[in-house]
């Protein structure tokens, strides 16, 4: 029998945000094509980027020179081209000089690399130490993707369920895709931005209200019928 | 009275569906009405005309009017979960299963027995419930209330839970329409046109508004026709939303109107996953108020009989649905309407009797309409009073000379002319003004951004309606920065709406109702004012005239304009109300929408919730989170569980989830600096790799909060917080880096849902971490002191922070990690210390373990304690200054008689007291006079083996070891307590540097 006091590695397993909420299968109305489909977005990795006192434009330049991003300075996401430095990270204005960088799987697995960590349990460490090193001086970078559960929505009827939580107008012509916002969502504060014109949403809720987002979702989405699918 | 049946529904025209019947029932008897049909005109369809019971005197009431204003004819619509109390006839959409019951009476409709109530008017007239029941006082809210409630009153809410779901949504726009009558219409099509997002709301299920009342042409073709083919226009443009159902009851700041879409009160039931009714925010660039008017009854004699009936909705029940009000009628107006009237009437095949004009001097029109109906002309008339109980049998006129004549008649059309319904324009606090040419109350200043269009705006006759709404859609639309193309203006024809003021009859007899609604007559309305309740407010108090479910909508002109009269002064002197949202009544389901029950507000959870649902926890909230409470064994009570869990702890190890503390991560040059200012104590002289207890004082000097504070590096904080006061500290600190010194150079954010945090505490808690931490990281006494803190390697390479920070008082860490690791860390430290007898606990034993050791928390930083009434006197620093220092010097503030902590134990063992009883001294009355404090906390402690507490004692300190009571009035408890030093556990603070 193996010695009880060495703990396997295994043991600590990551759960996200809305494990056990976002169950995948259909939901609400069972007939005719999901108005609206959601898929957990787990492999995230995000931090919070807040400029020194006068640095927001120094910011801009090192994230620029590092990964060829322009750092947005509204309401915006700015993502990385695929192929380079930048490619699979992005950046959300939430703030004059202040941004949420948001890693994709891709990218945090080039900075755990770096970093010598395992992606699996550090990535979120592992992206603090990336952006840190980039901005040394300039900047103060504390993670977040731990604290947050992000979904993704899309189909035809997203907007029509936004718009039962949030005051933000998403018609095409207020909100496109590359616009973000800082708003609240059914009692809950929320990141959301639009990444393209079906319309696909990303929505970014904080983890310890993710069960009160997701009764509120599910309930207001259920009449365009909910399709759930694997997170990742 | 017609027994009912299906007699009275013409055979052709209107808008309803004679292919498709629907089963409804009133009171229980079943009856037929067609789709398309509201409850009013299918009961008008059935013949029926008794359909309530008026609100005091319980007189016979029928159906008034066809629309939004009804007054009268207000039923309980559904039955069990889903009873809807007052809901209003004419404005309830027939569905097939329908059932409706009338109000107010008792045992039946026909018979009711406080009818009796007719004969004790006397006694009932205005004022009569403050003159009466005065006396006593406390017998107002217990018996006086409920027995008028009772009495007097309207419907039965439902008492069981609402079993249909309501939500709430947000709605952008450029141009919002507000009615689709024939301005309305106009507006949504002349903004629609040119792209821009129009946003039509109609209260009805239909568009059209009164194009389908009457008989009217635009263009050549029937009206209604053309209100169809309009609406189908609007429907095919992909920019406008037609809001059907939708009733806009308020206007709010900021363009922001609230609108109630009544998605399913057409069904029987909702459907599965479908909202009843939702409630939208829109807002809107421009607003196009085309809200229409609402006519006005006439004041006489027994004008509220059943069939009694305002003449435009007579004119809607013959002609949108082709059903007969009653087959003898007489016109009784003062305004050329009353030709349109007639002639309507007429060609559905009633016999007007008599046409009664108080005018003298008649148009041509009016004369040809009486003439072509073979309707007696009576020219400068006016109505007495109406005869009949059930429904009305005659009305008996006066004619120029004095001579009165009597017709009869089953149906009295009325007209006192229209009054816009200008509602929404003044919920911002516009006035509306009196045009003396119109007779009515016409908007005054507008809430920004609002046009007002047609009948609303006073513009009564067709053309102009049609003329006001397209100039208004295009200018809309244009304002909000569209071009709209060149409307070409349907052709209608200008009607004749030429108006003679009748405020009442001169010499009316019996009652003559002025509101129907709330029983008030002319002679309420004299007795106001002879009693001096003249402004049309206290009028309004004073009679209760336009309140209740509608507000007055057909009563509050004709009774500003009887005031007027009574006082000498024009109407415009005399005023009216202000009104305010909502329009009409709207539920309180809809204003909740999803939110309500548990969605009332967010429930917050630690990522580790799920583990402590499977441990058994008992939740606790607290504020918005859900902690664990305690972790009961089988058999087990609360406080077993909790002691159980203090001795496991103390005489082992335990582990309790504290992730709800606030976490703020402060980085930046001057990061010390600031902490310096915020905390009363020093921080910037914390070595990196240490943490240390931090107060903060409010601007006032009183206490704040507390927490530890950890330097993770030369200009990288982790502050903490208490779990209650993390979000005000947060604001607390941008507010002070925003606004205070924007001269630092200071990052703050929260960082309290990134981390899951867990205490683990007792003497075993240092081996039992050994266990988790990846290999190679020492963490004994000599590496990792009290109050150490670091960065550590756990579980297989998950990125955590150790803090040797101790709330129990026994050897004890925090240790944290990145919140996703939140679920998998207790069962970690649960499974690589079952040989430890590792033991979970929650909120209550860490409670009793602070009590036990003497540290403050939220009981007791009330925001009334300075840090000297906590014994912290010495964390304030006087080498340097922070925010509160130097208010805490205040006398008030370094008053010796303060309240102070102090400890205590309840002498007799076994028996408890409570948080909350006051300190007294022994012997003493439990008068405000001879308090000395209160308890903050209590709890049994297995340390003690007893009851012990802390408190705010005066002079508490200088009286340790004397004997006082602790007594809670609300608990009936009184004890005797020992004060004793607040630290009761382990005063040297050994264990936990062990």
């Amino acid at each position: 029998m193996a010695d009880p006091t060495i703990l396997p590695a295994t043991t600590a397993r990551r759960r996200s945000a809305f494990e056990g909420l976002a169950v995948v299968g259909r939901h609400g109305v069972a007939e005719g094509s999901p108005g609206l489909t959601v898929r957990e977005m787990t492999g995230l990795a995000l931090a919070s980027v807040v400029a020194r006192q006068g640095q927001a434009d120094n910011v801009r330049n090192l994230v620029a020179e590092a990964t060829g991003i322009d750092l947005p300075v509204s309401p915006r996401r700015i993502e990385g081209a695929a192929g380079t430095a930048g490619d699979g990270l992005s950046f959300v204005f939430s703030g004059p000089g202040q941004w949420l960088a948001v890693a994709e799987a891709s990218a945090v697995g080039r900075f755990a690399a770096a970093a010598g960590l395992d992606p699996a349990m550090a990535g979120g460490a592992a992206l603090e130490i990336s952006l840190r090193a980039m901005l040394a001086g300039a900047a103060a970078v504390a993670g977040q993707g731990d604290g947050r559960g992000v979904l993704r929505l899309s189909g035809p009827s997203a907007r029509d369920v936004l718009a039962k939580g949030t005051a933000i107008d998403l018609h095409p012509l207020s909100f496109a895709p590359g616009d973000a916002a800082i708003t609240w969502c059914a009692h809950v504060d929320v990141t959301l931005w639009q990444r393209d014109a079906d319309p696909t949403y990303d929505v970014v809720v904080p983890r310890g209200f993710a069960g009160t987002f997701w009764h509120w979702l599910e309930e207001s989405a259920a009449e365009y019928g909910i399709a759930v699918v694997t997170p990742g | 009275m017609a027994t009912p049946s299906h007699s009275r529904r013409l055979p052709q025209g209107g808008l309803v569906d004679r292919t498709r019947p629907v089963a409804f029932t009133f009171d229980g008897q079943r009856l037929v009405g067609l789709a398309g049909d509201t409850l009013a005109s299918a009961l008008v369809a059935n013949g029926v005309t008794l359909v309530g019971r008026s609100f005091k005197y319980h007189r016979p009431r029928g159906i008034l009017s066809a629309g939004a204003e009804e007054p009268n004819a207000l039923v309980e619509l559904r039955a069990g979960a889903r009873r809807e109390p007052n809901t209003r006839a004419t404005a309830a959409e027939l569905y097939d299963g329908l059932v409706a019951a009338s109000q107010n009476r008792w045992p039946s409709l026909r018979f009711d027995v406080l009818a009796v109530n007719q004969l004790l008017a006397p006694f009932l007239s205005a004022g009569f419930y403050y003159k009466t029941f005065m006396w006593p006082a406390s017998f107002w809210e217990k018996v006086y209330e409920p027995l008028i409630r009772r009495a007097a009153g309207l419907g039965r809410a439902a008492e069981a839970h609402d079993p249909d779901r309501y939500e709430k949504a947000t709605l952008h726009c450029d141009v919002l329409v507000i009615g689709s009558g024939p301005a309305g219409l106009m507006a949504a099509l002349a903004a629609g046109r040119s792209g821009a997002r129009v946003v039509l709301a109609e209260d009805d299920f239909i568009l059209g508004g009164r194009l389908n009342a009457e008989d009217a042409a635009i263009d050549g073709r029937p009206a209604a026709e053309w209100a169809a083919a309009a609406a189908a226009e609007l429907a095919a443009m992909p920019e406008v939303t037609v809001l059907a159902r939708t009733t806009v009851f308020g206007a709010y700041d900021h363009g922001a109107y609230g609108a109630v879409e009544r998605l399913a009160d057409h069904l029987p039931t909702p459907p599965e996953h479908g909202a009843r009714q939702r409630m939208w925010r829109i807002v809107a660039k421009r607003t196009v108020l085309a809200s229409g008017a609402i006519e006005r009854p006439l004041v006489f004699g027994d004008n509220d009989r059943p069939g009694v009936m305002l003449a435009g909705a007579a004119r809607t029940y013959v002609n949108r649905f082709a059903a007969l009000p009653g087959h003898r009628a007489v016109v009784v107006a003062n305004n050329d309407d009353a030709a349109r009237t007639v002639a309507a009437l007429s060609a559905a095949g009633v016999h007007v009797q008599a046409l009664v004009d108080c005018r003298t001097d008649v148009s041509p029109a009016l004369r040809a309409a009486a003439d072509a109906a073979g309707a007696r002309l009576v020219t400068g008339a006016v109505p007495l009073r109406a005869h009949g109980r059930m429904c009305v049998q005659a009305l008996e006129v006066e004619e120029p000379g004095g001579r009165h004549a009597t017709f009869d008649c089953d149906l009295v059309a009325m007209s006192g002319g229209w009054t816009p319904a200008v509602h929404l324009t003044s919920h911002l606090g516009g006035r509306p003004v009196w045009d003396e040419r119109a007779l009515a109350f016409l908007p005054g200043s507008l809430p920004p951004g609002m046009a007002v269009v047609g009948a609303a705006a006073g513009a009564f006759s067709l053309d102009e309606c049609l003329t006001t709404g397209a100039y208004a859609g295009i200018e809309a639309a244009t304002a909000a920065g569209f071009a709209p193309p060149a409307v070409e203006v349907p052709r209608a024809e200008r009607e004749s709406t030429a108006v003679a003021p009748l405020w009442r009859s001169p010499r009316a007899g019996g009652k003559a109702f002025v509101d129907f609604q709330n029983d008030v007559t002319t002679d309420d309305i004299e007795l106001s004012h002879r009693e001096a309740f003249r402004s049309v407010e206290h009028l309004k108090r004073y009679t209760t005239l336009g309140m209740a479910t509608d507000q007055g909508k057909t009563s509050n002109v004709n009774a500003m304009a009887l005031m007027a009269e009574l006082k000498g002064e024009p109407i415009s002197a005399v005023g009216t109300t202000t009104f305010r949202p909502p329009y009409t009544p709207v539920a309180i389901g809809a204003l909740a929408g999803h939110h309500r029950g548990k969605a009332f507000r967010p429930t917050r959870l630690t990522a580790a919730h799920e583990w402590a649902r499977e441990a058994g926890a008992e939740f606790i909230e607290t504020g918005v989170w859900l902690r664990a409470g305690w972790f009961p064994k089988p058999g087990e009570d609360w406080l077993a569980a909790c002691t159980r869990e203090v001795k496991a702890t103390r005489g082992g190890v335990g582990i309790c989830d504290v992730s709800t503390l606030g976490k703020i991560d402060i980085q930046g040059p001057d990061a010390a600096r600031f902490l310096d200012r915020v905390y009363s104590n020093t921080m910037s002289t914390l070595l990196v790799g240490k943490a240390r207890y931090g107060l903060m004082l409010r601007e006032d000097g009183f206490v704040f909060d507390d927490g530890t504070t950890a330097r993770l590096g030369e200009q990288h904080y982790l502050m903490t917080t208490t779990t209650a006061k993390a979000g005000e500290v947060m604001a607390h600190l941008e507010f002070c880096l925003q606004w205070l010194w924007p001269d630092l150079d200071v990052q703050a954010v929260s960082v309290t849902e990134q981390w899951t945090q867990f205490a683990v505490a007792g003497p075993q808690s240092r081996a039992l971490l050994q266990r988790v931490l990846d290999p190679g990281q020492d963490i004994s006494n000599d590496a990792f002191p009290y109050l150490a803190c670091g960065p550590v390697s756990l579980m297989g390479g998950v990125q955590g922070r150790l803090f040797r920070l101790s709330f129990s008082g026994e050897l004890a860490y925090e240790i944290g990690v990145p919140a996703g690791f939140g679920d998998a860390l207790p069962r970690a430290l649960m499974a690589a210390g079952a040989d430890l007898g590792v033991t979970p606990y929650g909120l209550e034993a860490m409670s009793v373990m602070r009590i036990e050791k003497g540290h403050v928390a939220g009981a007791e930083l009330n925001g009334q304690t300075t840090a000297a009434d906590l014994g912290l006197g010495k964390m304030v620093s006087q080498k340097k200054d922070c925010i509160g220092r130097v208010m805490a010097t205040r006398p008030a503030l370094v008053d010796p008689d303060r309240e102070t902590l102090v400890g205590f134990k309840v002498v007799e063992p076994g028996v408890r007291a409570s948080a909350g009883a006051h300190f007294l001294d022994i012997g003493a009355e439990p008068t405000l006079e001879n308090d000395l404090g209160h308890v903050t906390a209590a709890c049994f402690s297995p340390h003690e083996n007893g009851w012990i507490g802390l408190g705010l004692m005066k002079r508490g300190p200088e009286r340790i070891g004397q004997r006082v009571r602790a007594w809670d009035g609300v608990r009936k408890r009184d004890v005797v307590v020992e004060l004793r030093h607040p630290v009761f556990f382990d005063p040297q603070g050994e264990r936990l540097r062990g």
